[in-house]
């Protein structure tokens, strides 16, 4: 057990690794990206160019500049070009917002994917099973950005409903800080209950056939602790998977619903870093989500390997 | 039944399942839709998707209007006023037929999604196979590759890409790609998406090589290649048609979302994600530019997903079983999943 | 905190609050709390910022040596002594400046401000390669300066006991007070460190500083006690500000700010207005709330000279007939005013003309009379509305003249930095705006029409030795009525050259809530809306 965990940290590591080379690759390699320029400004001038080469080593030889920034991202010394601030210190004051914003997101589309899912098994091929099936393929099919500019125009402009965006820390107003969140949440939210409303719905028919479910049914227990106890258990172990998961690779849809909503968060940042071509928060961001990614990841396959010893002495088929 | 094929079964199943049937002909109907662009645009709105008319007036019930307003304001949809011109309205200050835009960015919208599903489906074939036969380094390194680009992600790879590829076009060797070129977003959003499908796929050649079937090949003599196309493939092709269908769902969201953060289709080629982008800018007072590429979009991606379900209801007849058992009478009629 | 203190902190604050709020809302017209809104979060050190919004927002807390008038329109474009006493006094071969900082002058902080503060200032901003620091390069020994970052620089002379600076440059620049108005060259303490310190911001000589800053958020400003204590008398003709304290929040949301404002929940938004509210809120507000603003700008498209079709003088002449201002001013809801030349309306020197007044007709004549051969043209835009929509509707123009066009969209953020490189290929033609740094015509002609700013600014590629002499020679000038006939005629000349063309002025507004008095709102063309022109009703 332990030299799985040892091994797939490594693979982590190596992985990690990769990406942040794949992205100092992507922004130095291509066409059109002089970063000195970049920084110069639109009304530069050879000196100026000339000078912020010479301060942040452009002219060096790439690995050279690959080692330095990665040296800085980890010791929590990288400056961005374009604003000189210091990104590690902006990624942890972001933290707060985007956490709120995911965490509440992940709340409500687990308790209402798990809620339809149940609701959809135990009454499969009925009328409530076919109603939540639409709502949820509705939900996987929308784009999020237009539901969010759908709902922004209509519930907060029209309505005034809601407030259009912004954030208040949750110290500071319990109330006020679930307001302004709450059209985000539902945003990020309708996708995933969508999504997990079928796999649960699927893995629990699919329970529904096993052995213990006869046995739990002949033993002469109602049908709703049948239900509850044994199949959805059962069945969440998908929903587990997939959400540490997803869980992991939400970075990549927040920065569409901060940016919407006006949320200073993570995704912000990493939205206009790429707009500015700015490479140490964008290295920095994507090294952030990545180690997120890869760790739930992980997590999920020790928890795997931990349930289940075939995996864990074969090779792994994740 | 004996005698008849898993394909021919399956499409009797197919067959019965009225809402996915009902949904695939949405989809067709979408498409011939889209395809009618240039009968559109030629014989009744007389104007290309790219045309401005910004300083032009169009005559409505006899009284002559102006298509854009001195404050920029875009006439609203004329429906048959005109004889068909702006039928959707204008598409904002530049004066451009909205239907017309609609129609040929829709064109653009499916041939991403579907030829970037293409390229997606098929590099995951050809790595999920090569990993879970070869097994070995060639496992290794592959999976690593893709554990790579899964760990990036997604949208900021998308992104990063899409912003990295735009302004200086893409080099392959000799081949060079413009950064306005339609195959920059095909490319990336069919790269993207491929180890979320080719992982599954290794998964199941893993399970499938320890088959009979594979070892009576194996015994023949037939070799890797051999046994991969003629033995592993033909099994992995339910699977794989299921994939292609969410992929393509999938992979029309991810392009309508790039391209309205103008990382994606690049002017002059329109999509749906496009106008999405423009509309948004005047959704107050204009609120139709937003709305109706959307709620298009919206209803092809739909489309396309309950079709998918029912393939892979079609397919994969244990489902389907299981369902009727559990509902009391067995229902021949279709289920949405 | 334990019960009882809890309860009397609690009073406390709610009597504080009553007290704050009566104070904006009940009609006093001296002081209360100014609510605005900004839709970017600018950098809050005044040697690194280049942006509008962040000249807004530092016009009244860090002072250079001088400043800018005070005042609306062409009065607005003087430059007036700040924390000098006087204009400087110019040697007769235009290379010396001398002049005496005011005796007595504070910083927020307490500490006092010393004549050798102004050369550690334009020090730090060649150490943090601010954008600004072009403008202090003729300053002896400013040049290896920036090199080296080292041992300071030997042009600037201060004396701490007698206040005065002399500076000497290597060759006459008539621009030169212009430049030492901007604030790149704010006077701060020697000792500043040279990094961003817009999280926690250097003290100020101005009138109101900034107190607390939430980096991309917001940030607020309260009346310098320095001010009242000591630089408001020493600098009388510089409004002190009628508001006591002035609370910014970053909405990026345009319309929400707009809704904010109508509510009265905001005083006041910098931005402009969304594209889709402008004739909504104009219609609506003008004159009680809303007022257009006219800052200093070009908007043009630029054609490269360098290279067919555009090396073709007629060519250029026919797209300058083609291009029409009326198509345009649609395309930005009516918010841009036409112009066809290069120098906007309130700058000094403009005089009116219009070479060529829309004609479609006689564009097709002179192009046909050109009759280039090669009609493949790629046009640049950037991807920001309404800018990528005069872009497009330029293409569409240049195709019914009969041009084959190939349309390129670049992303915003690197748009400039494409264009302007020259390993770029088919740069043709394209979209772009000109904001002076200045109010002053060679922060047009210089950057734009100078043969050194190929493959930088000057994005025609424009090189005509005669020009450079002449735009050399009037940048050594002070400005005078000669000088401003002169470079009248350059606007002239250059239009003749036809290497652009403008089209209009984008206008800004004022926007503010009813309980403001907009007539008493001053927009600087230079700094924007003057934070010390706010007053309550």
């Amino acid at each position: 057990m332990a030299r799985f965990a040892v091994r797939r940290l490594l693979g982590m590591a190596a992985v990690l690794f990769a990406v942040s080379v794949l992205v100092f690759v992507i922004f130095n390699v291509v066409p059109n990206a002089d970063p000195a320029r970049q920084l110069a400004g639109r009304s530069a001038n050879p000196q100026l160019v000339a000078s912020i080469t010479d301060e942040w080593g452009f002219d060096e030889p790439l690995p050279r500049q690959y080692l330095t920034m990665m040296g800085n991202i980890f010791s929590g010394k990288v400056v961005s070009y374009e604003t000189r601030e210091n990104v590690d210190e902006r990624i942890v004051e972001g933290i707060p917002e985007t956490f709120s914003l995911c965490i509440g997101a992940a709340v409500i589309w687990l308790f209402f994917g798990i809620l339809f899912g149940y609701l959809s098994a135990v009454r499969a091929g009925g009328w409530l099973d076919r109603a939540l099936t639409v709502v949820a393929v509705t939900g996987i099919s929308i784009p999020v950005f237009w539901l969010a500019a759908i709902l922004l125009n209509y519930l907060t402009y029209k309505l005034e409903l809601l407030p259009s965006g912004g954030y208040v820390p949750l110290s500071e107003n319990p109330l006020e800080w679930a307001r302004h969140l709450i059209l985000p949440w539902v945003t990020l939210a309708v996708v995933y209950v969508g999504f997990y409303s079928r796999v649960l719905r699927s893995s629990m028919l699919d329970a529904m056939d096993e052995d213990y479910v006869r046995t739990a049914r002949a033993k002469g227990l109602s049908e709703r602790r049948v239900m509850t106890r044994h199949v959805l258990r059962n069945s969440l172990v998908p929903i587990v998977t997939l959400f540490g998961l997803d869980f992991g690779a939400l970075l990549g849809g927040v920065i569409v619903v901060e940016g919407i909503f006006n949320i200073n968060g993570i995704g912000q940042y990493a939205y206009e870093s790429l707009l500015n071509l700015d490479l140490p928060p964008i290295m920095a961001i994507t090294l952030f989500g990545a180690f997120f990614i890869v760790l739930f990841n992980s997590l999920v396959d020790i928890a795997y390997a931990y349930l289940d010893p075939r995996v864990r002495l074969g090779e792994s088929a994740s | 039944m004996a005698g008849r094929s898993p394909w021919y079964l399956a499409y009797r199943r197919l067959r019965r399942n009225r809402v996915a049937l009902g949904f695939g002909v949405l989809f067709a109907l979408i498409v011939a839709f889209v395809l009618a662009a240039p009968l559109w645009a030629n014989g009744v709105a007389d104007t290309g998707p790219n045309a401005t008319h910004t300083l032009e007036r169009v005559e409505v019930d006899g009284e002559s209007r102006e298509v854009v307003n001195r404050e920029g304001k875009p006439v609203g949809p004329l429906w048959f006023g005109a004889g068909g011109k702006f039928f959707l309205g204008a598409d904002g200050r530049l004066g451009r037929d909205e239907m017309v835009r609609l129609m040929y960015g829709g064109r653009t919208s499916l041939f991403v999604g579907v030829v970037a599903s293409l390229i997606t489906v098929l590099l995951a074939t050809v790595l999920g196979l090569l990993a879970g036969y070869r097994r070995g380094w060639v496992d290794t390194l592959i999976s690593r590759a893709l554990d790579v680009v899964w760990a990036f992600p997604v949208t900021l790879l998308a992104i990063a890409l899409g912003l990295a590829l735009a302004t200086g076009g893409l080099q392959i060797g000799p081949l060079h790609l413009s950064g306005d070129s339609i195959w920059v977003p095909i490319l990336i959003i069919g790269v993207v998406y491929t180890p979320y499908v080719a992982r599954p796929v290794r998964g199941e050649v893993l399970a499938l090589r320890e088959r009979e079937f594979v070892e009576a090949a194996v015994a023949q003599g037939a070799g890797s290649i051999r046994v991969m196309v003629r033995e592993l493939l033909p099994n992995l092709a339910s699977t794989l048609i299921v994939f292609f269908a969410i992929s393509v769902a999938n992979s029309m969201l991810l392009e309508s979302l790039l391209s309205f953060l103008g990382v994606g289709v690049q002017p002059p080629n329109t999509s749906w994600g496009t106008m999405i982008a423009g509309g948004f800018e005047l959704i107050t007072s204009s609120p139709q530019l937003t709305v109706v590429p959307g709620v298009l979009l919206l209803l092809t991606v739909l489309a396309v997903n309950v079709f998918a379900d029912g393939l892979r209801d079609a397919l994969d007849p244990r489902a389907k079983l299981r369902l009727e058992a559990h509902a009391g009478a067995p229902e021949p009629e279709g289920h949405a999943v | 905190m334990r019960k009882p203190q809890a309860a009397l902190v609690l009073a406390l604050l709610t009597i504080v609050a009553i007290g704050v709020s009566s104070c904006g809302g009940s009609g006093g017209k001296e002081g209360g709390t100014l609510h605005g809104t900004y839709a970017s979060f600018p950098e809050l050190d005044p040697t690194i910022n280049f942006t509008a919004e962040g000249l807004t927002a530092m016009y009244n807390t860090y002072l250079p040596l001088y400043t800018y008038a005070h005042a609306d329109g062409q009065a607005g474009t003087e430059v007036v002594p700040a924390l000098a006493e006087d204009l400087p006094k110019i040697s007769k071969d235009g290379k010396t400046y001398t002049l005496t900082l005011r005796n007595g002058l504070e910083y927020s902080d307490g500490t006092p401000v010393k004549a050798s503060d102004f050369p550690a200032s334009i020090e730090r901003a060649f150490k943090l390669n601010s954008y600004g620091s072009s403008f202090y390069a003729a300053i002896v020994g400013a040049e290896k300066f920036a090199e080296t970052k080292s041992g300071g620089i030997p042009g600037i002379e201060a004396d701490d006991k007698s206040g005065e600076i002399v500076i000497h440059l290597t060759k006459p620049r008539g621009t030169f007070v212009n430049e030492l108005a901007l604030l790149y060259a704010t006077v701060l303490p020697a000792g500043t460190p040279a990094k961003n310190l817009t999280d926690n911001p250097p003290p100020a000589t101005g009138p109101y500083a900034i107190t607390k800053v939430e980096r991309g958020r917001a940030w607020s400003y309260e009346r310098n006690p320095a001010w009242e204590k000591t630089n408001g008398e020493l600098m009388p003709d510089l409004p002190s500000g009628h508001v006591d304290k002035i609370e910014i929040d970053v909405v990026r949301n345009k319309a929400t700010s707009v809704n904010e404002v109508e509510r009265g929940k905001s005083d006041w938004m910098q931005s402009i207005l969304p594209a889709d509210l402008y004739s909504k809120v104009k219609g609506k507000y003008e004159g009680t709330q809303f007022r257009v603003e006219y800052p200093l700008n070009t908007y043009f498209f630029w054609m490269n000279v360098s290279r067919p079709p555009f090396d073709d003088l007629k060519v250029r002449e026919a797209v300058n007939y083609a291009v029409d201002s009326a198509a345009l001013e649609r395309i930005y809801s009516g918010a841009l005013v036409a112009t066809h030349q290069i120098l906007p309306e309130g700058m000094p020197a403009y005089q009116a003309f219009d070479l060529y007044p829309h004609d479609m007709a006689k564009a097709r004549t002179v192009l046909e009379e050109a009759n280039p051969s090669d009609r493949e043209v790629t046009v640049w835009t950037d991807n920001e509305s309404p800018n990528d929509e005069a872009g497009a509707y330029y293409a569409d123009a240049l195709e019914k003249l009969g041009f084959d066009v190939t349309l390129k969209t670049i992303n915003a953020d690197v748009y400039f930095q494409t264009i302007s490189n020259p390993e770029t290929a088919d740069l043709d033609t394209g979209w772009a705006n000109w904001f002076p740094d200045y109010p002053h015509p060679n922060a047009y002609f210089q950057p734009n029409f100078a043969a050194e700013n190929i493959g930088y600014t000057n994005l025609s590629h424009i090189d005509e030795p005669k020009l450079d002499a002449k735009i050399a020679k009037l940048g050594e000038e002070q400005l005078g009525p000669q000088q401003e006939d002169e470079y009248a005629e350059m606007d002239r000349e250059v239009m003749e050259m036809a290497p652009w063309a403008p089209y209009g002025t984008n206008t800004v507004s004022t926007f503010v809530s009813s309980e403001i008095d907009l007539d008493k709102v001053i927009f600087n063309p230079t700094f924007g809306q003057d934070l010390t022109s706010f007053q309550f009703k």
